[in-house]
């Protein structure tokens, strides 16, 4: 274990390859800050890559945290000018339901209430192009979406797009780079290097190679999620937060036309909805009090999701589960409040803050009414001047909260403010839409895989298939499922910072889809080890994580034919291949 | 019920390597017997070769020659476990050495005679398993007996096979007596779009006529120095059709190149799978085995009681059920384990092992999926060792543990108390279950 070389100079290390790591990563760099980004394990491997894939507006927050929706929505309308390759618009139908025969007048009123409500979410609608609610019949209603239950009323519809986050999280980085910034996957931070009161670089251990290291800048910026108390104590500091963990299920196809609003047994809004090639249900919303690595859907979590989606779409109980995955929401510590309750704001803390009023995000961190039992954390002075963190926020309003982020991280350098541009610079091949048909005719490869290779790469579309102009073999479609090229992972390999076989789970969902990596993965193993040189031992090696990393995945929905791909799955990596 | 009703001694349900096993062991007993199967299962996606049992007292670093034979492996299997099919059969067991020997020469068109000894076979992964029995074109690749170099050959158009893994696959086992390796590539099925590079598209376009000796030609010319024997991905060859003079894929290469040629065992899509259900399937007909296409509709009567079987009323003396594991669809799980026709009890094999408060095997059944594995994906895993609990006549058992009908067998993969996939004993739980239970069948008659 070797130091490397002179303590490079920064002006700022990022913490975390999340949404807000690699999105603050992108905006500091674009502001001409020297940034070096570290990241224990892959973009997007905690909650980043682990929400429900929308940009949506938060219909949710309204009632509490309407300002959230507000920002949520704007941000979404940017998104979709800095990213339009990654989206895809999920209309939604909130059914209408009721108990009796006849609906009494309470329902009614509930019913008018609801259309009252997304009648207002409209308002926010044309900032995320979002097109205006429909009220809905209950004829329509069965047209549109056959396979609801019986006896519902009608419904409201509203607008949401979905996203794939990983991409989102790594076209970021990616960004993040072009501008200059240094990107180190699978780091991690072992400790802060202090000098007195002021906190002046980082150590850190590449968990590859052993190699250490220490960076030095004058702002350290955290943004490690749900990892953050634990890296804050580490230095003495506090970073208040009250984990959610969130528990999504995967359908093995489009189970629904539309996104099904759901009432779950405890009356918590909850969905079914179609997105890519598949559905998702999700989500829950629970304390979560263990180690962020040991996160694992329970049998309890996934029958309270299923039986909430059943109650108003029955035959999904027929479905094959895929996969269930989980992420914490890093919402704010807040006390005498109920998981759901709690604000989605984020805050942003400055550890060095002494007796200064903390900027916060427009409101209070503890939500309205209430004192925070703990007291206003981001006014304790503790002595780590340098020392920022990001608590709480959400996806849809990532770039909005960079923008804050690197605000304040220019305020903290003493920097002349820099206009932010994230908003208006395209996220990497976010500057034009290539045509699937005409791209699938230029380059011999079937249109519904050219349009995968656009939805994913935008414009980039075109290096990714001009590889297989350059040989032909890498036109192979290593996974039918996902429809991913061989050439694809081989320019995910080149040009998008993977490092380890299970980073192509995020850049181009190896092994996500239902067979669960059955033929893929180990041609994807060959062709990454072949670009970055490794051993068989390596490949092997690989190929191993990456499945035990989906068995983790699979474990607790196991059942039906989902079952029987896992013993084909065991029977082939373990049984012959010894993995 | 379309059709006469028909009468035989034994009806078969399922057609894999246990329902074969069970059908032509109860025909070489003089029995009438009908078979039914549904669908190719999992022996069609097998990996082509027919493992028995590792030797688990095999220290690292013992020679593969000096290790114990299948028989002995299996033995000790049993002697270690005595939830699994090995140790549930009793003496039933001393047959494991007939058991493989009838296996291999029931299907000896397939099927290279067996050693007293594992063949070492590489896989594709860069492994190298242990098999009592392989196809005949895996043989000359068998690590124990190759005296010289490996040549393991690439299809530069195949991304499926990546000869360099293979041959640093057995390099590392060099410790363990394996040769030496080298990777060559045939600049082969180059450019000609998706379909060729999959591996059954590969092994028919080998056996177009002067595919193979092509092949050859070019082996022969980037054979390195030494090379004993080439080792081909597992394509080569779709196997024998429609009884035609025919003449084997890896003898054709072999005959152009000068060297013996073979191929490794096969993950999925698997060529070798395929043939090995077919030469079932060949073997069955050629015996005089009734073969019945369709589904089985239980009925309320025992074995002797007509059933309907694809469409058909049969009526049989003896019952054997070798519908396999959660894959071909002998156990399922819908929110609980269930065997399939007959719903019959299941058990969740290897735990809990030990216990204050004996559980009852519905209980465990009822359990979620979860409680039933364990997050080490290489840890004993109890939901895939689950299946049908059988006396050592292999007859299953009720909740009481007695016998459901005297003349109901059971066996392969549907039995519990083993992982068939995975735990290297699948096939060899086949054959010899197989084996036993056509022979018990019969002789009940």
């Amino acid at each position: 274990m070797s130091m490397t070389g002179a303590p490079a100079a920064y002006d700022v290390v990022i913490l975390g390859g999340g949404v807000n790591g690699a999105g603050t990563a992108r905006d500091c760099a674009m502001r001409g800050l020297r940034v070096l980004l570290l990241e224990r394990s892959d973009f997007a491997s905690g909650a980043s890559g682990a929400n429900s894939g929308m940009i949506h507006g938060g219909i949710r927050y309204m009632l509490s945290d309407r300002h959230v929706t507000e920002l949520a929505c704007r941000d979404s309308g940017y998104i979709q000018r800095i990213a339009p390759h990654l989206l895809f618009r999920i209309p939604f139908l909130m059914p209408f339901a009721s108990a009796h025969q006849e609906a009494s007048l309470v329902e009614r009123a509930t019913w008018y209430a609801m259309e009252v409500y997304v009648g207002t979410y409209d308002l926010y609608q044309p900032l995320k192009r979002g097109k205006p609610s429909t009220r809905l019949t209950a004829e329509e209603l069965y047209d549109l979406e056959p396979g609801l239950r019986p006896g519902l009323a009608g419904a409201v519809t509203f607008d949401e797009w979905g996203i794939d986050s990983h991409r989102l999280c790594v076209s970021n980085a990616l960004a993040a780079a072009r501008h200059g910034a240094e990107l180190r996957t699978w780091t991690e931070a072992v400790e802060l290097v202090r000098e007195g009161e002021k906190v002046v670089g980082v150590r850190f251990r590449d968990r590859l190679t052993g190699e250490r290291g220490e960076a030095r800048a004058p702002v350290v910026f955290n943004a490690t999620g749900a990892w953050s108390p634990a890296l804050a104590r580490k230095s003495g500091a506090v970073v208040p937060m009250r984990p959610g963990k969130g528990v999504h299920l995967t359908l093995d196809r489009r189970w629904s036309n539309y996104g099904v609003a759901c009432i779950a047994v405890d009356g918590r809004q909850m969905f079914l909805m179609p997105h890519e090639n598949e559905s998702i249900i999700g989500t829950t919303d629970d304390d979560f009090y263990g180690d962020p690595d040991d996160l694992e859907a329970t049998a309890d979590e996934v029958e309270y999701l299923l039986e909430g989606v059943e109650s108003f779409v029955p035959g999904v109980r027929q479905a094959r589960i895929t996969r269930s995955w989980c992420g914490l929401r890093t919402t704010l510590f807040t006390y005498g409040m109920n998981e759901d309750a709690l604000s989605r704001e984020h805050l942003i803390i400055d550890h060095g803050a002494r007796g200064a009023s903390d900027h916060r995000a427009r409101g209070a961190a503890g939500g309205p009414g209430g004192p925070d039992k703990r007291g206003d954390p981001s006014k304790v002075a503790e002595g780590l001047d340098g020392l920022l963190s990001i608590v709480g926020g959400k996806l849809a309003s990532y770039r909005a909260q960079a923008e804050e982020a690197t605000d304040r991280i220019l305020a903290k350098l003493g920097r002349s403010a820099v206009a932010c541009r994230t908003h208006l610079e395209p996220l990497p091949g976010g500057d034009a839409l290539p045509d699937a048909a005409a791209l699938a005719e230029q380059y011999g490869v079937a249109a519904p895989v050219a349009a995968r290779v656009i939805y994913r790469h935008g414009s980039l579309a075109h290096e990714v298939l001009r590889l297989c102009q350059d040989d032909p073999r890498l036109g192979l479609v290593i996974c039918r499922d996902e429809g991913i090229l061989a050439a694809e992972v081989v320019h995910c390999v080149r040009h998008e910072k993977v490092r380890r076989l299970q980073d192509l789970r995020r850049r181009c969902r190896l092994a996500l889809g239902s067979c669960g990596g059955l033929d893929c993965a180990r041609i994807a193993a060959q062709l990454a080890g072949r670009e970055l040189g490794w051993s068989g031992e390596q490949v092997r090696a690989e190929l191993s994580d990456l499945l035990s990393q989906g068995w983790r995945e699979r474990r607790p929905i196991l059942d039906g034919h989902q079952l029987a791909n896992e013993e084909l799955l065991r029977g082939v990596h373990r049984g012959l291949g010894g993995l | 019920m379309a059709g006469p009703v028909l009468e035989t001694d034994v009806l078969v349900i399922g057609g894999g390597m246990a329902g074969a096993m069970a059908a032509l062991s109860a025909r070489a007993s003089n029995a009438r017997v009908a078979l039914v199967r549904r669908s190719p299962g999992a022996t069609a996606v097998s990996s082509g070769v027919l493992s028995v049992g590792d030797d688990p007292r095999a220290l690292p670093g013992d020679f593969f020659a000096s290790r114990c034979s299948p028989g002995d492996a299996a033995r000790w299997v049993a002697a270690a476990d005595p939830d699994h099919p090995y140790a549930r059969v009793g003496e039933g067991l001393g047959e494991i050495e007939q058991a493989i020997a009838f296996a291999a020469h029931e299907l000896s068109a397939l099927i290279a005679p067996p050693e007293d000894r594992n063949r070492w076979i590489m896989t594709p992964y860069g492994s190298a398993i242990p098999c009592a029995l392989c196809q005949r074109s895996m043989a000359a690749g068998d690590l124990v007996e190759v005296e010289g170099l490996v040549a393991v050959v690439g299809f530069r158009g195949h991304l499926g096979f990546d000869a360099r893994l293979v041959a640093q696959g057995i390099d590392r086992l060099e410790g363990l007596g394996a040769p030496r390796a080298e990777a060559v590539e045939l600049a082969l099925f180059m450019g000609q779009g998706e379909s060729i590079a999959q591996p059954f598209a590969l092994a028919q376009a080998l056996e177009a006529p002067g595919a193979a000796e092509a092949a050859g030609e070019l082996l022969g010319k980037v054979l390195p120095a030494g090379a004993a024997v080439a080792l081909f991905p597992p394509v080569l060859g779709l196997g024998p059709q429609d009884g035609g003079p025919w003449k084997s894929v890896p003898e054709r290469i072999a005959a152009a190149a000068g060297i013996a040629v073979a191929e490794t065992a096969s993950d999925v899509p698997s060529v070798p799978g395929l043939r090995l259900q077919r030469a079932i399937d060949a073997r069955l007909a050629a015996s005089g085995v009734e073969l019945l296409q369709g589904e089985v509709a239980p009925g309320p009567g025992g074995p002797g009681a007509p059933l309907e079987v694809a469409g058909r009323s049969v009526v049989a003396a003896s019952w054997i059920l070798a519908t396999g594991r959660y894959l071909p669809g002998g156990i399922r799980r819908r929110g609980v384990l269930q065997e399939t026709i007959f719903d019959l009890p299941v058990e969740v094999g290897g735990w809990p092992r030990r216990t204050s408060t004996p559980m009852s095997t519905g209980s465990l059944a009822r359990r979620p999926a979860a409680s039933l594995t364990d997050r080490d994906e290489r840890a004993l895993q109890p939901l895939f060792r689950a299946g049908v609990r059988v006396d050592a006549q292999l007859r299953p058992l009720d909740v009481d543990g007695r016998p459901v009908h005297p003349r109901l067998h059971a066996c392969g993969a549907v039995l519990g108390g083993h992982e068939p996939a995975a735990d290297g004993t699948g096939m060899g739980v086949a054959i010899l279950t197989g084996r036993l239970a056509g022979r018990a069948a019969a002789g009940k008659l």
